[in-house]
C-alpha cells in the first residue's frame, strides 16, 4: 500500500492546472446556494401571508403592487438556481476531462521511457487497464468531490446563519449532527479506499485473465483444458464481483450514516418547530418561540442543510475510487529514475566502437538479470553472443538499447551511452526482436512502420533482399496484402524475413540481432545468414543466437555465462 | 439476425435472472423515495396546521384539539424508513447487478469456447467482456428501475391532486408531465451517443494495446511520437464523446427543472384564487408545494437514463455479435484405439490465398514409428500438421487412421499437436502444466520436465514449479517456451503426436536428449515431426515436404 499522504499531493498536483475552472465551478454552486435561501425566504413570507389572511377571513382581492416582490422574485430563483448547476457540472467535467487526458498522456510517456523494461510493470493488457480505466476512475473526483468537498463547508454555514436568525435552538440542533459527519467519512473513507484498490487490482488482474486465456483459446481446446479455462475465469469474475460489493458496501453505509442524521434533524427540527407553533414546548408553554415564517423558512432549509453532506458522501466513493486507482497508478508516475538520463547529441559517421565496461543487472524483483560482462566491440566487428537460455543475451541488448538502468559502464566511441541523448543513439540502431512485431495492417504498413518515407521501389527491394518478394509477387494484393493477428498468413520463416526487410529498410551503423534464424531451416539460415553477412559489412554488430547454422562468418564469438539464480 | 437464433443477451432477459432481488430493490426504493417525500410534505403540513391551531388557540379560549401525537409518530417513522431505506435498497440493487455481470461473464466465456473460432481480435474481446459487460448493469439500476419509481410516485402524486381538487391537478399537470417525458428527447442522440462511445472505446484500446506491444520497436524507429500523438487523438475524441453525453443529460436535466418550476409557479398562481374558493387549506396547498420539490429527487435520476439506456443496448450487440450463434451439437463419433496407423493418400492442401502447400502427399506410418517431415519454411509442413490436427482447410486426397477417414473419428483425446505459435498462459509454471493433465503428480511434471531438458532450468529457480512465466511467455526465452508447451502436451498423453519444431533453440546434445525421450514416451504410438534439424531414432522415415 502506499502512503495516502503522498497520494493526495500527487492528486493536488493533478489538479493545480484546472484550479480555475473549479474555482468557477465553485462560484456557481454558492450562488445557487444563496438563491435557494431567497427562494425559501419568498415561499415562506408568501404561505405566511396567505395563512394569516385565511385565518383572519379577510381574503383580500389580487393586488399586483403588493405581491411584486414575490412574482419578479420566485420565478427568477426557479429559474436561475438550475442553470447555475448545469453552469456548476458543466465547467467541472470540463476540468475532469482536462485532468484526464493530462494524465493519460503522461503515464503513456512514461512508458515510452521504460521500453521493454515496462515488462516489471505488469503485461501490456493490464497496463492498457490501468492507463484507460484507472485514469478515468478520477472523473468522479475531479468532476464532482472537489467543488462538494468545499460546498459542504460553505453551504450548511449559508444556511445555519439564516436559521440562526430566525431561531438559535434549531440552528443549534443542526449544527449538534453536523460535527459526528465528517467524524464517520473519515472512518469509512480510509476503509473504502483500500478496498477499492483491491477492487482495482482484480479488476487488472480479471482482465490479464481473460486476454490470457481467449489468446490461447485454440490451445485450451486443444487440451481439452476449457472446463478449467471456464472456472478460472469464474474465479476471477467472482473475486471481481465481491471486492466490488465489498467497496460498495462501505461507501453506502457511510451514505446510509448521513442520511439518518439528515432524516433525524429534519424529523426533531419539525416537530420542534410544530410544536413551538401550538405553545406546547415542555420548557415554553403557550409560548411561541418561531412565528410561522420563519418556522417555515427553517423547514425549507433543513433539508438543503444536508443536501450537499449527502451528496459529498455518495461522492466519497468517487475520492476512494481515485485515490485506489491512483495508488495503482503511482508505481507509473514514480518510476522517473528509470529515465535514460543522456542528452548529449550524438552523431555517427561511421560504425562505431560499442565498449561494455563490466555492464551488470541485478535489481531485486526484476525479471531481467545479468552478470557483470566486459565486451568490446571494435568498430565494424561483427560478434556472436551465445549462452544458455536465461544467462541474460536479450537484456544485454535491451542494455544497449538504453532501455536498462545497469551498473557500469556502456561506451560507443569513447562517449558513455549514458550521457548520449537515447533518440540519437536509436537512430543508429537496428534492432531485431526474437518475435518480430506486426501490427493489423497490411504488408507495407508494417514495412512503413520502420520507414515511413520508404517509396513502394524501396520496400520491394528491401523484400527482393531477404527473398521474400518472388513469393509475395505471386499474391493477388502484393505489397497490400493484409496481415492478420500475430501475422496470420505466412510461415515462421517469412515472418522472420519481413521482419530483416524492415530492418534493410533503416540504413543503421548498429545491428543488435536477437535469434534473427531462429524457426529457419538450415537451407534458408544459411542464405539469410550469407545475406546478413554481406548486409551487415561495414557495421558494428551484435548478434545473439544459438542456432550454428549460417553465422559462421561472424568475426568472433563470445560465450555468456549463466546468471545466477538463488 | 433471424429469429431462430438464441441471442447470447437479452435486456429484458437481464431482469429475469436474479427477479426476487430486482423486485426487493424495486420496493425497498420507492419506500425511499416515498418516504423522502412523504417527510417533507407531512412536516410542512404539520407546521402550517400547527400554527393555525396555535393561532385558534390564542383567538380563542377554547383548545382545538389539535393531534399532535400522530403526525409526529408519521414524522418519525418517515425519517426511519427514508434511512433503512436508501441503504437496504443499495445493498439489494448492487447486489443484484454484479450477481448478474459475474453470471453474463460466465456465461458469454462458455458460448465463445464453444464457438469454433474467435470472431475478433483477442484484445477486443477481452474489452467486450470486462467493460461491455460492465455497461449492462445500467439497464436495470439506471434505466428500470428509476423509471418505476418516477412514474408510480408521479401516478400517485396526481391522484392525491385529484382528490383534493381538479384545479390543482390541471395547473400542474403539464409541468409534471414536460417534466417526466423531457428525458425522451435524449433518446435518439443519447443513444447514438452511447453506441458511438461504446464502439470508440474499444477502437481506442486496441490501438492502446498495440501500440504497447510494439512500443520497443517504435522507440528505436522514432516512430513512437507518432504513435503516441494518434493515440492521444483518439483519447482526446474519446473523451469529447462523454463530455456530449454528459452535456446532453446536463441540458435535459436543466429542462426537467425548469417544467417543474412552471408547475410550483401555476400551483402558486393558482394558489390563492383555490384558497379563497375555499377549495383547498394553506396547511395541504403546502404540503403540496413540498411534495413537487421532492419530487425533482425522483425525476431528475431519468436525465441520464437514455444514455444509460443507449449503452446498455451497444454492449449487449457487440456481445452478442461476439457470441455468434448458439453451438451446435456435434454427432458423436467413435474413439479410435491403438495399435495405431496414420495412411495418406494422394493429400494436397493449401490454406486460402497461401502460396504453398503439401503437394500430393502419400504415406504409410504404423505404430512405433517416428516420422519426420522435412523441406524449406513456408513449405507446407506446418499445413500438413494442421490437416492432420483437424484443422479446417481445403484440401483433397485421403487421409486416413486406423483405417478410417480422420472425420470418422472422436480424435480430441487421441492426438496432440504442437503448432508454430505455442501459448503459455500467465499461470505458474506447474498450473500451465496441468492444462496437459489436472491429475498429474508433482513427480510426473518433474519427469515431463526432464524429458524436455527443463527440469534443471526450473530447479534453478527458487519458485521451481511455482514460477510464473509471464504473459506470453515474456519472462522465459522462445525454446524454453516451446518445451513448455511440449511438456504440457505430453502430459496430455495423447498416442498421436505431431510437432511442429519442437527443438527450436536447443543444442545437438540436449536435442538428442529430448529425442530420446520422445520416442521413448511414443512407442505405443505414432510421432510425427516437422524439424529444419536433424534427428535421430530407431524407427525414422523422412518425408520431404515441398521442393526441398
Amino acid at each position: 500500500m502506499s502512503d495516502p499522504a503522498e497520494t493526495k499531493s500527487w492528486l493536488r498536483w493533478l489538479l493545480a492546472p484546472q484550479q480555475r475552472l473549479l474555482n468557477a465551478a465553485l462560484a456557481l454552486a454558492v450562488a445557487a446556494a444563496g438563491l435557494f435561501i431567497l427562494q425559501s425566504w419568498l415561499l415562506a413570507s408568501l404561505f405566511s401571508h396567505w395563512l394569516l389572511a385565511w385565518q383572519a377571513g379577510s381574503l383580500a382581492s389580487f393586488d399586483s403592487s403588493f405581491w411584486w416582490p414575490w412574482l419578479v422574485g420566485l420565478p427568477l430563483c426557479f429559474i436561475l438556481r438550475p442553470w447555475l448547476q448545469y453552469g456548476r457540472e458543466r465547467l467541472s467535467q470540463r476540468a475532469s476531462l482536462r485532468v484526464r487526458q493530462a494524465l493519460r498522456e503522461q503515464l503513456l510517456q512514461r512508458l515510452a521511457m521504460l521500453g521493454p523494461a515496462r515488462r516489471g510493470l505488469g503485461a501490456d493488457a493490464e497496463l492498457g487497464s490501468r492507463l484507460l480505466e484507472q485514469v478515468d476512475a478520477l472523473d468522479g473526483y475531479v468532476s464532482r468531490y472537489q467543488v462538494q468537498r468545499q460546498l459542504v463547508v460553505i453551504v450548511p454555514l449559508l444556511l445555519l446563519l439564516a436559521t440562526a436568525w430566525h431561531s438559535l435552538l434549531a440552528a443549534a440542533l443542526l449544527l449538534a449532527t453536523a460535527p459526528l459527519v465528517p467524524l464517520f467519512m473519515v472512518l469509512l473513507g480510509q476503509a473504502a479506499a483500500n478496498a477499492s484498490q483491491r477492487q482495482f487490482v482484480a479488476l487488472g488482474q480479471m482482465s490479464g485473465r481473460f486476454l490470457d486465456l481467449l489468446r490461447g483459446m485454440a490451445t485450451l481446446r486443444h487440451l481439452q483444458a476449457l472446463d478449467r479455462a471456464q472456472l478460472a475465469v469464474e474465479q476471477a469474475a467472482e473475486d471481481y464481483r465481491s471486492r466490488t460489493m465489498r467497496v460498495l458496501r462501505m461507501a453506502f453505509l457511510s451514505g446510509a450514516v448521513l442520511e439518518l442524521f439528515a432524516s433525524i434533524a429534519i424529523a426533531m427540527v419539525a416537530l420542534y418547530l410544530g410544536m413551538g407553533l401550538l405553545g406546547m414546548l415542555p420548557w415554553a408553554q403557550g409560548e411561541i418561540p418561531v412565528p410561522y415564517q420563519g418556522a417555515l423558512f427553517i423547514l425549507l432549509l433543513a433539508p438543503e442543510f444536508y443536501a450537499p453532506l449527502r451528496q459529498l458522501g455518495s461522492d466519497y466513493h468517487a475520492r476512494a475510487e481515485a485515490e485506489g486507482a491512483l495508488a495503482e497508478l503511482l508505481p507509473l508516475l514514480k518510476l522517473e529514475l528509470w529515465q535514460h538520463p543522456g542528452t548529449e547529441p550524438l552523431q555517427l559517421q561511421q560504425a562505431p566502437v560499442i565498449d561494455c565496461r563490466s555492464v551488470g543487472i541485478d535489481l531485486p524483483g526484476a525479471a531481467a538479470r545479468l552478470c557483470p560482462l566486459d565486451l568490446r566491440l571494435a568498430a565494424g566487428e561483427r560478434v556472436w553472443l551465445r549462452g544458455p537460455s536465461g544467462s541474460g543475451k536479450s537484456t544485454l541488448l535491451h542494455v544497449l538499447l538504453g532501455f536498462l538502468p545497469h551498473t557500469g559502464e556502456v561506451l560507443i566511441d569513447d562517449l558513455p551511452l549514458d550521457v548520449v541523448r537515447r533518440s540519437d543513439w536509436h537512430r543508429h540502431v537496428g534492432f531485431l526482436a526474437q518475435q518480430p512485431e506486426l501490427i493489423p495492417g497490411t504488408l507495407a504498413d508494417n514495412l512503413r512502420l520502420a520507414a515511413p518515407g520508404a517509396s513502394n521501389q524501396q520496400l520491394i527491394a528491401a523484400l527482393q533482399e531477404v527473398d521474400l518478394w518472388p513469393l509475395l509477387r505471386q499474391l493477388p494484393l502484393q505489397l497490400a496484402t493484409p496481415l492478420g493477428e500475430r501475422g496470420l498468413g505466412l510461415s515462421g520463416g517469412q515472418l522472420s524475413r519481413l521482419a530483416l526487410a524492415r530492418l534493410l529498410l533503416r540504413d543503421t551503423w548498429v545491428w543488435l540481432l536477437d535469434e534473427p534464424l531462429a524457426h529457419l531451416d538450415p537451407q534458408t539460415a544459411e542464405l539469410i545468414g550469407r545475406l546478413l553477412e554481406r548486409l551487415s559489412r561495414g557495421r558494428t554488430v551484435l548478434l545473439v543466437s544459438h542456432e550454428t547454422v549460417g553465422l559462421d562468418w561472424l568475426d568472433r564469438q563470445v560465450e555468456l555465462q549463466e546468471g545466477e539464480h538463488g | 439476425m433471424a429469429e431462430q437464433h438464441q441471442p447470447a443477451v437479452r435486456l429484458r432477459s437481464l431482469l429475469n435472472s436474479r427477479l426476487g432481488g430486482w423486485w426487493v430493490a424495486g420496493v425497498l426504493g420507492f419506500i425511499t423515495l416515498f418516504s423522502a417525500i412523504a417527510l417533507l410534505a407531512v412536516s410542512g403540513w404539520f407546521i402550517s396546521a400547527a400554527a393555525l391551531a396555535g393561532l385558534a388557540l390564542a383567538s380563542a379560549s377554547v383548545g382545538h384539539g389539535f393531534d399532535i401525537f400522530r403526525p409526529a409518530a408519521v414524522i418519525r417513522l418517515l425519517a426511519l424508513t427514508r434511512t433503512v431505506g436508501r441503504y437496504t435498497e443499495r445493498l439489494a440493487s448492487h447486489h443484484a447487478a454484479l450477481g448478474l455481470l459475474r453470471d453474463l461473464r460466465s456465461r458469454l466465456f462458455r458460448r465463445i469456447t464453444q464457438a469454433r473460432r474467435l470472431p475478433l481480435r483477442t484484445p477486443g474481446a477481452m474489452h467486450r467482456l470486462v467493460a461491455d459487460i460492465d455497461l449492462l448493469d445500467q439497464f436495470p439500476l439506471r434505466v428500470v428501475l428509476p423509471w418505476a419509481w418516477a412514474s408510480l410516485l408521479l401516478g400517485l402524486l396526481l391522484l392525491w391532486l385529484a382528490l383534493l381538487s381538479p384545479g390543482l391537478l390541471l395547473v400542474t399537470l403539464p409541468g409534471l408531465l414536460l417534466a417526466w417525458l423531457s428525458p425522451w428527447l435524449g433518446y435518439w442522440q443519447g443513444g447514438r451517443l452511447a453506441r458511438e462511445e461504446v464502439a470508440h472505446a474499444e477502437q481506442r484500446r486496441e490501438f492502446l494495446l498495440d501500440s504497447l506491444e510494439l512500443l520497443t520497436p517504435l522507440l528505436i524507429w522514432q516512430r513512437w511520437g507518432e504513435r503516441s500523438a494518434a493515440f492521444a487523438g483518439q483519447d482526446r475524441a474519446h473523451l469529447q464523446r462523454q463530455d456530449r453525453q454528459q452535456r446532453l443529460s446536463s441540458r435535459i436535466a436543466l429542462l426537467q427543472q425548469w417544467a417543474l418550476a412552471a408547475s410550483l409557479l401555476a400551483l402558486l398562481w393558482q394558489g390563492w384564487p383555490l384558497i379563497s374558493e375555499a377549495a383547498v387549506s394553506v396547511p395541504l396547498l403546502l404540503a403540496v408545494l413540498l411534495t413537487l420539490l421532492g419530487l425533482s429527487e425522483a425525476l431528475l435520476p431519468l436525465a441520464g437514463s437514455f444514455v444509460a439506456l443507449g449503452l446498455s443496448q451497444a454492449a449487449r450487440d457487440r456481445l452478442n455479435s461476439l457470441a455468434g450463434e448458439a453451438p451446435q451439437q456435434e454427432p458423436s463419433r467413435p474413439r479410435p484405439e491403438g495399435p495405431w496407423r496414420l495412411q495418406l493418400h494422394a493429400v494436397t492442401a493449401r490454406w486460402p490465398g497461401a502460396l504453398n502447400g503439401p503437394d500430393n502427399i502419400h504415406l504409410q506410418l504404423e505404430q512405433g514409428e517416428t516420422l519426420l517431415l522435412q523441406g524449406p519454411s513456408g513449405g507446407g509442413k506446418s499445413t500438413l500438421l494442421q490437416l492432420l490436427a483437424g484443422e479446417q482447410l481445403p484440401s483433397s486426397g485421403e487421409c486416413r487412421l486406423n483405417g478410417q477417414p480422420l472425420l470418422h473419428w472422436d480424435v480430441r483425446q487421441v492426438i496432440g499437436y504442437l503448432p508454430q505459435d505455442i501459448d503459455i498462459f500467465n499461470l505458474s509454471l506447474a498450473a500451465n502444466l496441468r492444462l496437459g493433465n489436472p491429475q498429474a503428480s508433482d513427480e510426473q511434471l518433474w519427469q515431463t520436465l526432464t524429458d524436455v531438458a527443463l527440469a534443471d532450468w526450473a530447479r534453478a529457480h527458487p519458485q521451481q514449479l511455482q514460477l510464473q512465466p509471464g504473459e506470453l511467455g515474456s519472462a522465459v526465452s522462445g525454446g524454453q517456451a516451446r518445451r513448455i508447451a511440449l511438456a504440457r502436451l505430453l502430459l496430455a498423453e495423447r498416442p498421436v503426436l505431431l510437432l511442429d519444431e519442437p527443438f527450436a533453440g536447443l543444442d545437438a546434445t540436449t536435442r538428442e536428449q529430448v529425442m530420446a525421450a520422445l520416442v521413448r514416451r511414443q512407442a505405443q504410438g505414432l510421432l510425427v515431426i516437422a524439424s529444419h534439424q536433424p534427428i535421430m531414432a530407431d524407427r525414422l522415415r523422412v518425408l520431404p515436404v515441398g521442393d526441398g
